[in-house]
């Protein structure tokens, strides 16, 4: 009895949670898949059902696949930039724990991560900047031709695959320093006691024990980078004129669509897609996870 | 006594507390009844013309609170979108274009101007037929005209002199040439100083406005209609090629300009672009930015984009009268003048004497005093508008960028017939598009 009413109370505790996260999180996903059926104009009255025609449309609309092609490749970039480098930097933090500048530099590789995007983006565009920008002064001085930073199309995907691994760095460096100080210390020591260097304790060692961490911090980098926006619209966008090429992503094109277009339902449809990209990547994590566990 | 004297303090508490919450209904009550008015504009620089219309209104409505809200185009016109359509609280004056207004009149999303104001509108002596048609819709009036976007050529008096030009390009041919002579280069031969900025990358329909303005020149239009309110693209022919190639060539061959190099109103007032089209609002810009610039006007060679944004009220009842109230006073003489010298606009009400700023600011020539002839030409008033200026501004950006395309005739014509299969879709699956 007394267990039925805990049970009771416990239900009752959790449900205005609950009832919160379903009014503010699954019901505006529920929503965005009726509205990507319908032919729902932001300012019309009649809304008709079309079906899937907002998915076929997206087939062969060139600015959306421009859009998929771009947003894949830069979340691709940042993840394959970020991992590496954050779990040797958190290395080099965590062996240097003892050190009176530990506390900086997990200080300093953190900052990037909590400063506020516009303000960040608006310096990395004076950084890439193709005539004052410090990069191609850099670059000049090593006799390296000056490049068209965010104009060249290859170029300009580069920048934002740069701009968004720099913020995503500390929180990826974070993790990963947790991550070593649960590591079990005995482990290395016996690895040191039959000889085993630092760079071999690292990759046979600490790389393989931080697997769960990795795909963690790989499938969270992952999802962000999927979600960029305010990198690609910040790095050109100017009051007049045009300070750089416009890196189409995926949540810019929605939004165009949303609210320039006034086309919501389309602009819904390419919200499914995105949601059914983070929804399969969410999955192949875990199940890795649930494959290691097995293992 | 002691009790006595507790109950004193605890009801001396209760009293002060009744006053002070009191006091603060009172003063809430009070404020509700001001007058709130918002001004939402797309214009930063409108702002301080909008404060001044308040301030002359003062007088008549001494209780009135007018808040300005004046952000980024594309920023205003999104929350113009959401605003209207999610239920706007209180009184707002919205200056929106014509064009994109339509939408929201095809939808009852901006209530009809009353009587006395649709009168007003409608006086020929007041508003040219132009100006109040793009106000209204079906014969009734939705909007006050207030001003227009017109393009006309900015040059660098200075540059030209040194390049040897003493006058402005009267043709596109000499656009080109003119940039040529005007383009400083260092020693490798990279320019330095573009001869004639043009409009070549970044987001939005800009792009596409600007190259319609060229192609205007030529006789060609992204849009034209084609009876019984369809529409079709004419662009995928020689006037489009003519203005494609010429913005090809100025980047890829005489690289006169390129798409890193600063840009716009901002390098004209810096010295870092000879010469470029813009609309009138440049000269208010100049004169606080950089008055000791040296520059004259000139109309283009065949006509101009006039871009006519209006002023709507979204309000009910009786509230919405001072939008209303609004929305006339800043067409009142003496404010259009005020806008007119301070801010650059060119305000569309006719019969009012503009000369006391057109003789002190011989800009201003280039806009009034255009030749016989000029053809004008505004945006479509049709929903999708501003996606097909997008998308075509899209596949501009790419062109551009491809210096294949420089030289190869075939080549851009299949990129203009490219970009008009598109407008054409857009066109059919709105039902506007011309069999």
């Amino acid at each position: 009895m007394l267990k039925r009413k805990r049970w009771i109370f416990a239900i009752l505790a959790i449900l205005p949670t609950l009832a919160i996260f379903a009014y503010v999180r699954l019901y505006p996903i529920v929503d965005t898949l009726r509205l990507s059926l319908f032919k729902w104009d932001i300012l019309s009255k009649n809304k008709p059902f079309v079906g899937l025609a907002n998915f076929r449309e997206l087939m062969d609309d060139h600015l959306f696949l421009d859009a998929l092609v771009n947003t894949t490749i830069i979340a691709f970039g940042v993840l394959v930039l970020t991992i590496p480098m954050a779990l040797i930097i958190a290395a080099l933090i965590f062996h240097r724990t003892r050190s009176r500048m530990a506390g900086f530099y997990e200080t300093a590789i953190f900052i990037p991560h909590v400063v506020s995007l516009v303000p960040a983006a608006m310096a990395w565009k004076w950084i890439f900047d193709a005539r004052l920008g410090p990069l191609n002064a850099l670059l000049t001085f090593f006799g390296i031709p000056a490049q068209s930073w965010l104009f060249d199309p290859v170029l300009s995907v580069i920048c934002i695959i740069v701009l968004c691994s720099w913020q995503a760095l500390g929180y990826a460096v974070l993790i990963y320093i947790v991550g070593f100080k649960n590591l079990p210390v005995s482990l290395y020591e016996a690895a040191k006691l039959d000889g085993a260097s630092g760079p071999q304790s690292f990759w046979y060692l600490s790389i393989p024990m931080l697997k769960p961490i990795t795909l963690y911090v790989s499938v969270v980098t992952l999802v962000s980078g999927f979600n960029v926006y305010a990198q690609a619209f910040v790095l050109a966008s100017d009051a007049q004129g045009a300070p750089g090429r416009q890196v189409r992503v995926l949540v810019l094109d929605m939004l165009e669509n949303s609210f320039r277009n006034y086309r919501v339902g389309y602009a819904a449809s390419e919200a499914v897609v995105l949601l059914v990209i983070v929804l399969a990547l969410t999955l192949i994590q875990f199940s890795m996870l649930r494959e290691r566990g097995k293992a | 006594m002691k009790n006595r004297s507790v109950k004193t303090r605890i009801s001396t508490r209760a009293l002060l507390m009744s006053a002070a919450f009191g006091a603060a209904l009172l003063s809430g009550v009070s404020t509700a009844s001001a007058e709130t008015l918002t001004v939402w504009s797309g214009y930063p620089e409108m702002a301080p013309f909008y404060e001044h219309v308040a301030q002359g209104m003062k007088a008549a409505y001494p209780k009135l609170d007018v808040k300005v809200e004046a952000i980024a185009l594309r920023e205003h016109e999104k929350r113009v979108a959401l605003g209207l359509t999610g239920g706007q609280d209180g009184t707002t004056v919205i200056e929106l274009s014509g064009s994109t207004a339509t939408r929201y009149l095809e939808n009852d999303l901006l209530p009809e101007a009353p009587a006395d104001i649709s009168t007003f509108v409608k006086d020929p002596k007041n508003f040219d037929k132009f100006f109040s048609d793009t106000a209204g819709q079906g014969g009734k009036i939705y909007g006050v005209p207030l001003f227009r976007g017109q393009g006309a050529l900015y040059y660098n008096t200075d540059m030209f002199k040194a390049a040897g030009l003493t006058t402005a390009p009267k043709t596109m041919e000499e656009y080109s040439t003119y940039a040529e002579k005007l383009t400083k280069r260092d020693a490798s031969g990279k320019a330095t100083v573009s001869g004639w900025s043009m409009r070549l990358s970044g987001g939005g329909q800009g792009i596409a406005e600007k190259f319609w303005i060229n192609m205007h020149q030529y006789g060609g239009a992204i849009l034209v209609p084609a009876g019984d309110g369809k529409w079709k693209p004419n662009f995928a022919n020689e006037a489009g090629r003519k203005a494609l190639k010429q913005y090809l060539t100025n980047i890829f061959t005489t690289k006169t300009v390129t798409p890193e190099m600063p840009a716009d109103a901002d390098a004209f007032e810096r010295g870092q672009t000879a010469m470029f089209i813009r609309e009138s609002w440049v000269i208010g810009d100049i004169a606080k930015k950089a008055p000791d610039l040296k520059y004259a006007t000139a109309p283009l060679p065949k006509g101009s984009i006039a871009l006519p944004t209006n002023l709507y009220v979204a309000g009910k009842g009786a509230d919405a009268k001072v939008g209303w109230e609004f929305a006339k006073a800043a067409n009142s003489p003496e404010n259009l003048v005020w806008l007119l010298q301070n801010v650059g606009w060119l305000p569309n009400r006719s019969g009012v004497d503009y000369s006391a700023v057109t003789s002190k600011q011989p800009a201003f020539a280039a806009f009034v005093d255009y030749p016989k002839g000029y053809e004008f030409f505004t945006l479509p008033s049709i929903g999708p508008i501003e996606e097909i200026l997008t998308r075509v501004a899209a596949q501009l950006v790419v062109a551009f960028g491809d210096a294949s395309l420089a030289g190869d005739d075939a080549k851009i014509d299949a990129f203009l017939k490219k970009a008009s299969d598109e407008v054409n879709t857009i066109l059919a699956r709105e039902g506007l598009a011309a069999k």
